[in-house]
């Protein structure tokens, strides 16, 4: 900065000195510029590849059935909504999607629920115990899928649970339980432990401190916690695919299936995909800053 | 905190990752040396499966073709993950809206965006990329039926889903780099390269290792992706061994559930050999505390 403001200013040796640095600052700062202008495309190019699958898909699910599997590719098109009421009329697509909801919601509600007080308890009492848990669930987090997911299956048909909402809901709690635990605990864990000292000295118990004290810091981290058990929840498709037949598909289950058929149920597929992503797109923009915090503090550990 | 108020606080969690994982985990440990149909009483084989897996060639495959995909994946994201996260890093007002535009690919289900994907390729469909690559280079490519072609599809959708995820995690890594070591190194005479290799990988080294361990676990449990990408992944050997595993044990006429179960085991053994240097840290960590 000093040189910046010394440099024009006189015939001294330093400053003359200081002049050159300016001069020799000019083409770097130039070739800055370049520098920036290829980043910038680079990055813009990226996003355009990133949002191409989903952009396309969007694309085929306006089209009409004939223009969506045109070849050559018809990129000039008057839109329409036929794919959509298509889906809506002849298929159960409003159920599928009521079923991925009410699996996301109780996985989540539930995750929490049973997740703050062991990821609090977790944050609080060092030692081996707990670093024993927190293994556990490292490596339950790491398990291949079909080693639970397989055995879920043939324990839900023998207690009869096979193809309910609730059982799925029930394996995507546990399964992502581990996520869940080591996410909270590491947001807990940036709460000075002082504050709980000094809510129980002021004769609240272990419970009511947690009610009253913590889960109001705790504000951000479980949101972010919320939001990707949600996701998971959203997301989730072996699970979902083995555990559920008929009545308890998932969106995610039902457009998979629907690949190997004909031509428009092809292209209602792309219309259940637009509907069931533009509302996590949603999530994606509106929620990024706690998607971060969760990626940045949670999965950095955990 | 006393030992009885952490055993009440912890107990609903622990009852569910116990009852809804170890019982199931239990469970395939048991079956991988029974030969067994699901709802049946299996009977026990001792090793066979376990033999049968390490000699069949079908399993040989789907664990080179696994490996192969890990590590490419996981090298190019990483490449690709910090390229842009640098990029990313230096925006300003722009930042909101492209980090939005690059979480989509992680926020939609794995196989809704292969689905979606598939389609850019699949020449039934539009099959844009197909269209474009044929004007370019006057080749039509069986991107679902040529082994190489039908690979290089499911890696670069592989790549797509993981993406924003090590991206972001080097993101979060780049916020701790120390602005006066940077400005120093600048000072010193270095150029643009020589802090990023002198300076800031060495100061996210830990988020760089984590993310590598975290892309490659993931890679590992392929499975996903490959239902709409490679239709023909038992023909042409692109099976991952999370495919595989459904192939055998659960698909309708072929439920060798004591196979799929043996290679279960095989998997978690990788898998525990890979967590070892995070395993140690907690243990360390926990003996520091």
């Amino acid at each position: 900065m000093s040189t910046l403001t010394t440099a024009d200013s006189g015939t001294a040796r330093p400053l003359d000195a200081a002049a050159e640095v300016v001069a020799r600052r000019l083409p770097r700062g130039r070739r800055r510029t370049t520098a920036a202008v290829l980043g910038g495309l680079f990055l813009a190019a990226t996003c355009v590849i990133m949002f191409a699958p989903f952009l396309w898909t969007i694309m085929a699910s306006t089209k009409t059935t004939r223009e969506a599997f045109a070849n050559p590719p018809v990129f000039l098109y008057e839109p329409t909504a036929t794919a959509f009421v298509d889906l809506w009329q002849t298929t159960d697509f409003y159920l599928y999607l009521i079923n991925t909801l009410v699996v996301a919601v109780i996985t989540t509600v539930v995750a929490l629920l049973v997740g703050l007080p062991c990821a609090y308890a977790l944050s609080r009492f060092p030692g081996y115990v707990s670093a024993g848990l927190l293994i556990l669930a490292l490596v339950f987090r790491a398990l291949p899928r079909f080693a639970v997911v397989l055995p879920m299956y043939d324990i839900s048909r023998a207690l009869g649970v096979y193809d309910t909402t609730y059982a799925l809901a029930a394996a995507l709690i546990a399964i992502n339980q581990p996520f869940t635990i080591w996410l909270l605990r590491n947001f807990f864990a940036e709460i000075p432990r002082e504050l709980d000292e000094a809510a129980m000295v002021d004769g609240c118990t272990r419970l009511q401190m947690l009610r009253k004290v913590m889960i109001p810091l705790m504000g951000p981290g479980i949101l972010t916690a919320g939001i990707f058990t949600f996701l998971f929840g959203f997301q989730e498709y072996l699970t979902a695919a083995i555990l559920t037949d008929t009545t308890s598909k998932t969106v995610p289950v039902f457009i998979a299936t629907q690949l190997g058929q004909t031509l428009p149920m092809l292209q209602q597929a792309a219309a259940a995909t637009v509907l069931l992503t533009i509302p996590v797109i949603g999530i994606a923009f509106v929620a990024q800053k706690y998607l971060v915090a969760g990626l940045n503090s949670g999965a950095v550990k955990g | 905190m006393r030992r009885r108020e952490f055993v009440a606080l912890t107990l609903p969690s622990v009852l569910v990752m116990f009852g809804f994982m170890l019982v199931p985990l239990y469970r395939t440990v048991e079956w991988s040396f029974e030969r067994v149909s699901y709802g049946q009483a299996g009977t026990f084989v001792g090793l066979q499966n376990y033999l049968a897996a390490l000699t069949e060639p079908r399993f040989g495959r789907a664990v080179v073709f696994t490996v192969g995909l890990t590590l490419v994946v996981t090298v190019v994201t990483i490449c690709l993950g910090y390229l842009i996260a640098t990029l990313v890093n230096g925006l300003g007002r722009m930042r909101p809206l492209v980090l939005g535009i690059l979480l989509v690919s992680y926020v939609i289900p794995h196989v809704v965006g292969a689905v979606s994907f598939s389609w850019l390729f699949d020449s039934n469909f539009g099959g844009v990329a197909n269209f474009l690559l044929g004007r370019l280079t006057g080749g039509d490519v069986l991107w679902f039926t040529d082994l190489w072609p039908n690979r290089l599809i499911i890696a670069l959708n592989v790549i797509w889903s993981m993406l924003p995820f090590v991206m972001l995690m080097i993101l979060a890594g780049l916020q701790g780099v120390s602005r006066e070591t940077l400005e120093a190194a600048q000072i010193d005479g270095a150029g643009t390269l020589g802090r990023h290799w002198h300076v800031i990988i060495p100061s996210i080294r830990g988020v760089l290792g984590f993310a590598v361990l975290i892309s490659t676990m993931d890679v590992l449990r392929t499975f996903d992706n490959l239902i709409p990408l490679a239709p023909q992944a038992v023909g042409l050997g692109n099976e991952s061994i999370m495919l595989y595993i459904y192939n055998v044990a659960f698909r309708e006429g072929a439920e060798d559930l004591g196979l799929g179960s043996a290679i279960s085991v095989l998997t978690i053994l990788i898998i525990l050999v890979l967590l070892y240097p995070s395993i140690r840290s907690i243990l360390k960590e926990a003996k520091e505390a």
